[in-house]
Parts: C-alpha cells; sequence; structure tokens
C-alpha cells in the first residue's frame, strides 16, 4: 500500500495502543514457562517468523478476501480468527518481530514501512468489522469487554441453552468437558492460550450474565502433531455458551482471559449449551442440542475422547526433541491468523507450517536463558534499546520513558533509501512430521483440496449482500420489515425453540418459546 | 551512518541477552556496507549475508569458554546440552520461602500461597513433588496416589496434563492466579494455591494441611498489593 501522512498516522497511532495494551497484559500476567516447553525461546522464534511471512501471507488472502470481510465472518460465529488471536496476536506479534530484528541491528525503524503500515491497516480493518457490535477497536478500548454477538443469535442461545443445577447429569457433563477442553487446548497449543477463547458478557437479565467460551483447533486438522490424535471428535471448534448466576464478569480482556466477581465457579452455572462453527458454517451450529440428555451423552462421549486424546498426545511430545518442540510452539504462535487463508480457501501447510530460513538462523541464539530474559527485556523491562524514547515522555501504565513498539517515523514519507518491506516469501522448514492427516470440518473430515474449494465457494448467507450491513442500529427501526425477518430466521434456522419466529421478538416472549 | 543504540538507548540489562546483541550488532555493522546501501537486500537478508546460523553458534562458543553456562527453564534443554547448561538443581527441597512456626496444635506452618478459589474448608493430603516427565508417566500408568497434594514448580499447564485432574490439592511454586494452572485446576475445581513460599521442613511424603478455605487472591491483588496469603502446614507423622 502506497504510504500518506493519514495513513501514517494512524499506523502510529495503533502501534502504541498495541504496545500500551500489550504491555499492561504482560505486566499482569506473569512469566510463561513451562518444565516441558522452551516457551519463551520459541516465542521469539515466532515474532521473527510472523516479521518476515505475515506481509506477504496476509496479501494473499485479500487477492481473495478483505480483512473487513473476515472481521464479518468472525463476528457471526466462533472463528480462530478473535479477539486474542487475530486482533491482538497479529499486530503484537509482528510488531515484536520488527522490535527485536531493531535491536539486533538488521533493521532500521524505517524499514519495512509498507509492511508495518500495511499489517497495521489490515489489522485496523478487520478489528473495526469484528467489534463492530461493540463499536471498538480492542476489548481494551471497550474496558475490557467485548460484545460481538447481535441480537438475533443472542436471543437464540437464550432460548434454547439447557438450564442446569450443580449435581445433575448435564451440569457435571458440561463442567468436565469445560475442564478437559482446557487442559487439551493448552497441550494441543504447547502450552500457548490462544486455542482458549472467551467472549461476552452479555446481560441475561435476572442477575445473569453470558460468557460465550470457545476451543480452537481441537481434532485433526492444520496442526501435524494432532494427525491421529482425537479422531473420534467430529468438530474442530466447539463453543460451550455458559450463563452464570451472581457473578459479574468485570474483565474480558484481550487474550479472551477472563475475571469476574466472585471467583469463577461452576456452582454458579445455571445454563450451557453446545455449538460448532468454522469457515464453512453459517454462524454458530448447534451440537446434540435436540435435548437435554442427548446433550449430555455427547458431552460425556466427547469428554472421553478429549481425554484419551489428552494422554495419547502428552506422550507424542514428551518423546520430541527440544527443536521439535521450538517449532511445535513457534508455528502454534506464528499461524495465529492462519485462518484467514481458510476463509479464503487458499490455505498452505508449505506456506504456513513452516519456520521461515531467515527466523530459523536464529536458533543458536534461543536457548532458555536467552530466552527469558531477552521477552523479559522485550515485554516487561522494556530494556531494549529501540524501545527508550526521549528523556521527558511517560509512558501510559508505567510512566517510564519507553515504549514496547517503535513507530514508523515520519521521515518516510521524504524518502530516504528504507526497504518498503521485507520481500517474498522464502522457503522455510520443520523439524515436525509432516502433515498426512484429514481436515476435520464441519462438512465431515477433508482433504485439503476439497476443503479449499468448499471455503472458497462459500459465503455465509448473512454476509449476502441484502444482509451484510443490517445491524441492530437497523433493526432498532426495521423490526417490523420482512427483510429483518429473514434475517433472524437465518440465525433461527437451527434454533430448537425460536425456528422461524422472525424479529419480533423480546425477551419477555422467549420464556413461552423456548423448550424443553 | 545506522545507529541501533539509538539517542536514547543503552545496551540491554542482562548479560546473557547483552552479550549476543552486541556482538551481533557489530558484525551487522560490519556486513552492512559490503550491500552498498542497498537497504531491501538488507532487510529481507534472504542470503544470509548480514547473519547467519554459524555466526551465532560462534557467539555461544565464545560465551560458554569463558565459563557461562546457561540457566534452563524447559527440562529437554539440559537432557540435550548437559554442558550447556547448568546443573539441575534438587527438586525435593524447595528453594526458599517462609518461615516455619508451631501452631501449638503439633502442626508446623511451612509456607504460604496464593489461593485460586475459596473453599468450604481446608484440605489435608500427603505432599508429593513432581517436576520430571518421568514422574507424569508414573502416574499416568499407575495411577495418581490418592490424597496426593502435588507440588509443582511450573506455572504452565502442559507437564501434568495427563494427570492433574487426579491430585486432590495443587501447591505451585511458581506463577500466579492468572497462570495456565491456575486456570486448568479453578476448570477442574481442584483446590490451588499459586505462587508457593515453602520452607525447607517440608519433603516429598510429608502430611500437609493447606489453608484452601483462605480469601481468594484476585488477579488485581498482584497491582495493588492487597493479597492475603494462604498458610500451609505439615501434620505430625
Amino acid at each position: 500500500m502506497k504510504l500518506d501522512y493519514v495513513r501514517l498516522l494512524g499506523a502510529n497511532e495503533l502501534i502504541r495502543k498495541i504496545s500500551d495494551t500489550t504491555y499492561w497484559l504482560c505486566i499482569t500476567r506473569t512469566v510463561q514457562e513451562s518444565k516441558l516447553f522452551p516457551v519463551p525461546s520459541y516465542m521469539l522464534l515466532s515474532y521473527l517468523n510472523a516479521f518476515y511471512r505475515w506481509p506477504e501471507l496476509l496479501r494473499k488472502v485479500e487477492r481473495v478476501i478483505s480483512a473487513e470481510e473476515c472481521g464479518d465472518r468472525a463476528r457471526e460465529a466462533s472463528l480462530k480468527l478473535n479477539t486474542v488471536n487475530a486482533a491482538w496476536c497479529l499486530p503484537a506479534f509482528y510488531l515484536l518481530g520488527r522490535e527485536l530484528l531493531m535491536a539486533l541491528g538488521l533493521l532500521r525503524n524505517d524499514d519495512a514501512a509498507e509492511d508495518v503500515a500495511y499489517v497495521m491497516d489490515f489489522t485496523r480493518r478487520f478489528n473495526l468489522a469484528y467489534h463492530r457490535g461493540d463499536a471498538h477497536l480492542t476489548n481494551k478500548d471497550f474496558g475490557d469487554r467485548s460484545q460481538l454477538l447481535p441480537e438475533r443469535t443472542l436471543q437464540v442461545f437464550e432460548a434454547d441453552l439447557f438450564e442446569v443445577q450443580p449435581g445433575d447429569r448435564l451440569h457435571t457433563a458440561a463442567t468436565q468437558l469445560t475442564s478437559q477442553l482446557a487442559q487439551y487446548s493448552f497441550l494441543a497449543h504447547c502450552e500457548c492460550r490462544i486455542g482458549i477463547h472467551n467472549s461476552g458478557p452479555y446481560r441475561f437479565g435476572d442477575g445473569r450474565e453470558l460468557l460465550v467460551r470457545d476451543w480452537f483447533d481441537l481434532a485433526e486438522g492444520d496442526y501435524p502433531w494432532l494427525d491421529g490424535i482425537a479422531t473420534g471428535l467430529p468438530h474442530n471448534n466447539l463453543s460451550i455458551p455458559v450463563v452464570l448466576c451472581g457473578t459479574h464478569f468485570h474483565l474480558v480482556d484481550d487474550w479472551g482471559s477472563f475475571e469476574c466477581e466472585p471467583a469463577y465457579s461452576a456452582d454458579n452455572v445455571v445454563a450451557v449449551g453446545l455449538y460448532t462453527s468454522d469457515a464453512l458454517t453459517e454462524g454458530y451450529q448447534p451440537v446434540a442440542m435436540e435435548d437435554r440428555d442427548t446433550l449430555a451423552a455427547t458431552m460425556e462421549r466427547y469428554r472421553d475422547i478429549v481425554k484419551q486424546a489428552t494422554a495419547d498426545l502428552w506422550k507424542r511430545i514428551a518423546g520430541w526433541s527440544r527443536d521439535q518442540m521450538m517449532d511445535g510452539g513457534a508455528l502454534v504462535y506464528s499461524t495465529v491468523v492462519k485462518d484467514f487463508a481458510h476463509l479464503a480457501g487458499i490455505y498452505d501447510p508449505a506456506e504456513w507450517m513452516c519456520i521461515d530460513e531467515r527466523a530459523a538462523r536464529f536458533k543458536p541464539m534461543l536457548n532458555d536463558e536467552y530466552g527469558r530474559d531477552a521477552l523479559g527485556e522485550l515485554v516487561g523491562l522494556l530494556s531494549v534499546p529501540t524501545q527508550q524514547v526521549n528523556e521527558y515522555s511517560m509512558a501510559r501504565t508505567s510512566n517510564a520513558a519507553h515504549h514496547m513498539m517503535s513507530a514508523l517515523p515520519y521521515s518516510v514519507l521524504a524518502g530516504g533509501g528504507f526497504a518498503p518491506g521485507a520481500g517474498p516469501l522464502q522457503p522455510g522448514s520443520s523439524s515436525l512430521p509432516p502433515k498426512t492427516g484429514a481436515y476435520t470440518t464441519s462438512r465431515g473430515r477433508l482433504e485439503l483440496a476439497e476443503y479449499n474449494r468448499l471455503a472458497a465457494d462459500f459465503r455465509p448467507r448473512a454476509q449476502a449482500p441484502e444482509f451484510r450491513y443490517l445491524d441492530d442500529e437497523w433493526v432498532k427501526s426495521h423490526w417490523r420489515t420482512p427483510q429483518a425477518d429473514a434475517l433472524y430466521r437465518l440465525s433461527q434456522e437451527h434454533s430448537r425453540s425460536l425456528r422461524g419466529q422472525g424479529a419480533g421478538l423480546r425477551r419477555a416472549d422467549l420464556a413461552r418459546l423456548k423448550k424443553p | 551512518m545506522h545507529d541501533p543504540i539509538g539517542k536514547w538507548g543503552t545496551a540491554e540489562t542482562t548479560p546473557t541477552v547483552r552479550f549476543f546483541h552486541e556482538r551481533v550488532r557489530r558484525l551487522v555493522a560490519e556486513r552492512i556496507d559490503k550491500l552498498g546501501g542497498d537497504r531491501a537486500a538488507a532487510v529481507s537478508d534472504h542470503t544470509g549475508a548480514l547473519l547467519g546460523a554459524a555466526d551465532l553458534e560462534a557467539i555461544e562458543r565464545e560465551l560458554l569458554a569463558g565459563g557461562h553456562r546457561f540457566e534452563f527453564s524447559a527440562t529437554i534443554s539440559i537432557r540435550e546440552r548437559p554442558d550447556a547448561y547448568k546443573a539441575k538443581p534438587g527438586t525435593a527441597a524447595p528453594a526458599a520461602g517462609g518461615g516455619e512456626a508451631a501452631a501449638g496444635d503439633g502442626r508446623v506452618e511451612v509456607g504460604s500461597g496464593d489461593n485460586l478459589v475459596r473453599r468450604k474448608q481446608n484440605l489435608s493430603g500427603v505432599a508429593r513433588f513432581i517436576s520430571t516427565l518421568d514422574q507424569v508417566t508414573d502416574m499416568l500408568i499407575n495411577g495418581v496416589p490418592p490424597e496426593t497434594v502435588a507440588v509443582i514448580d511450573d506455572s504452565g499447564g502442559t507437564l501434568t496434563a495427563p494427570i492433574l485432574e487426579g491430585f486432590a490439592g495443587v501447591l505451585c511454586l511458581g506463577g500466579t492466579v492468572r497462570s495456565h494452572l491456575g486456570i486448568l485446576t479453578r476448570e477442574y475445581g481442584i483446590p490451588c494455591l499459586m505462587n508457593c513460599k515453602l520452607g525447607a521442613g517440608l519433603a516429598h511424603g510429608d502430611r500437609v494441611e493447606v489453608e484452601y478455605s483462605a480469601a481468594a487472591v484476585s488477579g488485581g491483588a498482584y497491582e495493588s498489593g492487597g493479597a492475603v496469603r494462604a498458610r500451609i502446614w505439615k501434620l505430625p507423622d
């Protein structure tokens, strides 16, 4: 993209926003550690991989589907293009890779200016569309909250979720599946939390709040190390909307983590459901939501599958070399935005599941101690030389004269011999066994070519031109129109309770329509 | 001329990072002129003209030759390169921490931690220190012994993945209530103290009582400094 003053102003505003938000997230969490994986070292490797590869990979996606259309798709369902993976990791990992390369003297702060501005512009367009429902750029901007979903989706949740009490079969099944999914997700993602996502809260009345809880990349799919693991699980992504009574979620942050008062307890969960969604679904697809016994039995079965998968995968990973653990973790982190390629129908593991040779050359530096300390300097101490700014500056949280991520100098508008970008994709490799298994999708276990073909041909009906721009603000004054009814019926199509009801419902109507 | 330190910068603060970065900066500065001002070639560096893996291997050799040994975090690192990493400390004796105080009823306070979720009552069990793949493998095959209060020196969520559910309670020697292990124990409903500090008087196999009934520590307490510590007692034999 061609640089101009306004674009550069916007890029620097977003760089500073992500920088400030990331610093707050890092200092209020803890050092990432694991006795199993060399986590900080692979994180740094992933940042470098992101810097060298993402601009070209994202440009390829946008030749098929724009960032804002991806945001529209992600907003309507639970895709891995969410708060943590796309809205935060995308800009943050890319910029941290750039910062590390600047600290090593390999980049100047004006180098790759067109790449940097493009990645920031992509991020802004995606985030604005993804957050269209609450009209913020990040969860932090909204006071650590995300309200992505429209009324038509939330009404289906409210009408169809099954009420539960501690000790009943469905409550127990949901609690056990939730915990097992969380455990498996950390393992499948090599200790990263990015397979887990939470969004909301949404007000459900009578002191109740809804949190939408998601888990991604559970079955055979993009990660080569999941070949042969969890093959009995028919869904790659699962969502469990939970309603809690007497619990207020005061923080749902840009990492998709939540905090609430009182502390989260399954005892306070009063309603649950189960859904799946992916690049081929019309929004959320109910899973075994016909009746509570079927749902409980399904959750119990999935929990057993995931529990076995956890043991199977742990034994596999326990036999990995350090290089394989480095590559696995770095690939998890540097493919956080791979699902853009799935939406476009152009996913290619040769492009995504590899460490660029320009990033891989740094492996001899990435011992455990260097990884721990360099990451600490980069995101905690902010003591890397390039992060220092003039002595009068006071950063948002620390009040110190530093910023985690350097801005672009405006001098690039006057020329000056900088390189526009990192250049074309270069070869990459991985020390892990190559992908051979199937891809688990909502249309069955597919070969990649078929998955890409279906994805390229698919566009959800809610994203058709006649519906795409119809938001709740439009519904406010058009709810009696046939067009509004048609839009709502799309979301109600698979609803046990609201199928065909249309746009005129209010909360008070749902109780009489709710089917057991 | 490119100046990576910049007007306001100083070298990195940690010695290993500073060692690598200073040498890489020097190497790159020496080589960049050879590209004749071709910034595109420098930024892409797809030929490795500015820096290659062999350069970094040489820098590491220089560091190790001076007597430095790396601190490890993942056990695989020291297992594969024992000569490059500092020896692994013992796992049964905790490093440092809270004092020991007799409670008058035979219990001896041996440490404290941050309570994740307030429980209705304290819990008694057998302290078992778990820090290796072999230990986890053994418990995966033979089962987690009953009443295990796992003492884990890793706040991550993967080391104990296949056996976590079997623990009666957890004492984590690092992290915060927001760590991955904290998230998981909360999901499983397993009583857990994070960020524990233990005295030297607690050993593998000791019976302990843990004050899981203490107030929960919110994530915000780390910023405000208002966290209340839950206590850990060693019980008489």
